[in-house]
């Protein structure tokens, strides 16, 4: 947010009466207007000599204001805008595309929940090659486990029947590959520079075709932003709900797939219950519980929670 | 001269009384109908996520931008614009026209064109419904009075607070006719940020501190401003997101479905009262704002109904006019139809939305839902035989918790 000072350059009714005028109500920057009563101000404006240069200042702070917040849409452009841009991403896996009706929604935030060795990565790396190579789009990887694995990744897309010469085989790996990057991190503000990252180079650069990135995947997210949340203190989940409403923002405009993994706590009765608490729940779009018998390689998943699903629909597949 | 015209009564009581009633009316919105709202209230839905608390919002915006009458059919509707608020931006527009699509279908009845194209229906659900069409320039119409805005962080929320005034003349320059519903989808969804962000002031006392108190405030005071120049009914979901009873039955529930189907399996799990604890964290001046409260929850399984996969049932609980009552609804699969049931008669109640008249008809099983295609849109019956009552009917304010949880 900016001082008033420095928005006298570019707009010169903030000129420095102006400044005074609103230093006197202890008004120093845009952040301070949004917190104020503009009308009290403007009764105080109209006492003033100079009031109606202080009132134009005032509506050309509005104006700035306008312009800090996302635009309005109507229900039309809404429903146009997610029928051009917000296909479904199939995920490679029959089981799953049938239970999301489609696959993974371009824009919205899943999470997968299970236990451990539940298979979470690899349904991750699973959808990491389904993506790079059905819709030859870019995959972003952000590994906190070192659990990512080229030659998992690269006999998933052996799998997907294409063609049989060989050296044309060998050509898509390695095209395949080299569209998804992984990132290795340790701790949730390295995972944010990455993320920061990613959304600096979506919006400058203008990416069409091939190379635009249509999947991130953390996998797990949960094991970021497990040690910074404590007890009672605030801090904590204040960086966890910045960090989903980041995700969020990055896949609804920039339309992308996000994909998420977390792990499981004890909870009461010695139930199991998704970690990350209560004020994580309203911040996936869409969640995945996911658990394997020991043994088998049979996965059950079902859904905790579903834009427009009920939960507790559940399949079964194999991975 | 002046000051006689001062004392001069402007209207009687009596003409106050009609008019307002005549520019605010009563609306009842299912499944918030036990309660009238008029422009003006300020309604709070909390509940623990998930539970169906956006897909009431869906279901109040489609009541609100249908119109009254439209080439002689009649809806219904109050032909307003809706502003939507999205804090949460998890808002699915599909929901909202898939929802809105049914409900010209199935009252506009068939005779009109048929528009219902395969590729239009991105989940297959084509075959359920009869062939009948609607109106592709009044679904645009209604759409277009829907109005949307998502906020990433306070700040933008504060700045679209400051700027709604303006927009709301724009829009009414534009369509026409002004918003009557402000849908905030969860208000408190920048609670923790708020509470860790603080502004460290060296210069002068004057300056105002950004805090949570401060940005509640603010809040409450630019809504509160904007109510009383736009008169709109104000419905705000909040997310419990303090200690809440539900996290682990809510993994419980879901697990148990997987396993088996056996309803003397889930009768045994899932049986027990379950408490509701609920604590309020939002501050206090955007809690004496608030008019209305309702509490929404999800519901645990009950064998009868645990053969539709495809829908899920929730309990509603007002808490501010506290009822002593408490409600079930079903949200089914295509968001399209809420239906209401009621713990608290023995004799069935039909509510029907179009001529707001009350029937009352024999008792009827769970099962029967979606049955009348009649009775479009919500229906009140007595739950089956898996409800068991206490003896005495006289429910003292005191237990409604502990009677909203009776053993089912």
């Amino acid at each position: 947010m900016g001082s008033l000072k420095s928005l006298e350059c570019e707009y010169p009714i903030i000129d420095s009466d102006f400044q005074n005028f609103c230093a006197s109500h202890g008004i120093f920057s845009v952040e301070d207007i949004l917190i104020h009563d503009l009308y009290m101000l403007v009764a105080f404006a109209e006492q003033q000599s100079t009031s109606e240069r202080l009132k134009q200042g005032i509506t050309q702070i509005l104006s700035i204001i306008d312009g800090q917040h996302q635009p309005w849409l109507n229900g039309m452009e809404l429903l146009e805008d997610a029928q051009q841009n917000k296909q479904v991403l199939s995920t490679g896996c029959e089981g799953i595309d049938m239970l999301l009706q489609g696959g993974l929604c371009v824009g919205h935030l899943t999470e997968l929940v299970g236990p451990s060795s539940s298979g979470k990565t690899q349904i991750c790396l699973k959808v990491a090659s389904g993506v790079a190579t059905r819709y030859m789009g870019g995959v972003v990887f952000i590994d906190t486990g070192n659990s990512f694995s080229p030659l998992r990744i690269a006999h998933f897309i052996n799998q997907i029947p294409d063609t049989i010469f060989k050296e044309v085989k060998q050509n898509i790996l390695e095209k395949v590959m080299s569209q998804i990057l992984c990132h290795s991190v340790f701790d949730i503000f390295a995972m944010l520079d990455v993320v920061h990252q990613l959304e600096y180079s979506l919006r400058s650069q203008v990416q069409t075709g091939a190379d635009q990135v249509r999947l991130l995947i953390v996998d797990s997210i949960s094991s970021l932003i497990t040690p910074i949340l404590g007890g009672s203190g605030s801090h904590g989940r204040a960086l966890m709900i910045s960090a989903g409403f980041l995700l969020k923002k990055l896949a609804h405009e920039h339309n992308l797939a996000v994909v998420v993994t977390n792990h499981m706590v004890g909870g009461e009765g010695g139930i199991l219950k998704p970690a990350l608490g209560e004020s994580w729940k309203s911040i996936p779009h869409v969640r995945l519980l996911l658990s394997r018998d020991p043994g088998s390689s049979i996965c059950h998943m079902s859904i905790l929670k579903h834009s427009y699903m009920a939960s507790g629909r559940a399949a079964r597949f194999m991975i | 001269m002046a000051a006689r015209g001062w004392i001069c009564t402007d209207e009687s009581a009596k003409e106050m009384l009609s008019r307002v009633s005549a520019e605010r009316s009563l609306m009842l919105l299912p499944p918030l109908h036990r309660v009238p709202l008029r422009l003006g209230n300020v309604v709070e839905i909390a509940g623990p996520s998930p539970s169906a608390k956006t897909q009431i919002l869906i279901q109040a915006a489609v009541y609100c931008i249908l119109p009254k009458e439209w080439r002689g059919v009649h809806y219904g509707g109050l032909e307003h614009l809706v502003m939507f608020i999205d804090l949460d931006c998890c808002f699915d527009i599909l929901c909202l026209s898939q929802s809105l699509k049914h409900r010209l279908m199935e009252t506009s009845g068939s005779g009109n064109k048929v528009n219902w194209e395969q590729n239009d229906d991105p989940w297959g659900f084509g075959t359920e419904e009869p062939n009948i069409g609607y109106d592709e320039e009044l679904f645009a119409a209604c759409m277009r009075r829907f109005l949307y805005i998502r906020c990433y962080d306070t700040f933008e929320f504060l700045a679209t607070l400051k700027t709604l005034r303006y927009r709301l003349q724009r829009a009414r320059e534009t369509h026409g006719v002004t918003a009557h519903f402000l849908m905030i989808d969860s208000i408190g969804a920048f609670y923790w940020v708020d509470r860790t962000s603080t502004s460290l002031h060296l210069e002068s006392n004057s300056r105002k501190r950004l805090s949570l108190q401060s940005i509640s405030e603010t809040v409450v005071e630019e809504i509160r401003k904007l109510l009383l120049v736009h008169p709109m009914l104000v419905l705000a979901t909040k997310a419990t997101i303090l200690g809440d009873t539900y996290s682990t039955n809510e993994v419980k529930r879901t697990s148990m479905k997987l396993s088996s189907n056996d309803p003397s399996n889930l009768r045994t799990v899932t049986g027990g009262p379950q408490k509701l604890s609920y604590r309020e964290f939002m501050p206090l001046v955007w809690q004496s704002f608030v008019t209305h409260r309702i509490l929404v929850r999800a519901a645990d399984d009950d064998p009868a109904s645990s053969k539709y996969q495809s829908q899920s049932i929730f309990l509603s609980e007002w808490l501010m006019p506290p009822l002593n009552s408490s409600d079930k609804f079903i949200v089914r699969d295509v968001i399209t139809c809420i239906c209401c049931y009621h713990f608290g008669s023995t004799h069935l109640q039909i509510f029907d939305t179009r001529n707001q008249g009350k029937k009352e008809r024999s008792s009827r099983n769970l099962p029967g839902i979606g049955e009348e295609k009649s009775r479009r849109y919500l229906k009140i019956l007595k739950c089956g035989s898996s409800l068991t009552w206490s003896s005495s009917r006289s429910f003292s304010k005191h237990k409604l918790v502990e009677h909203v949880a009776c053993d089912s």
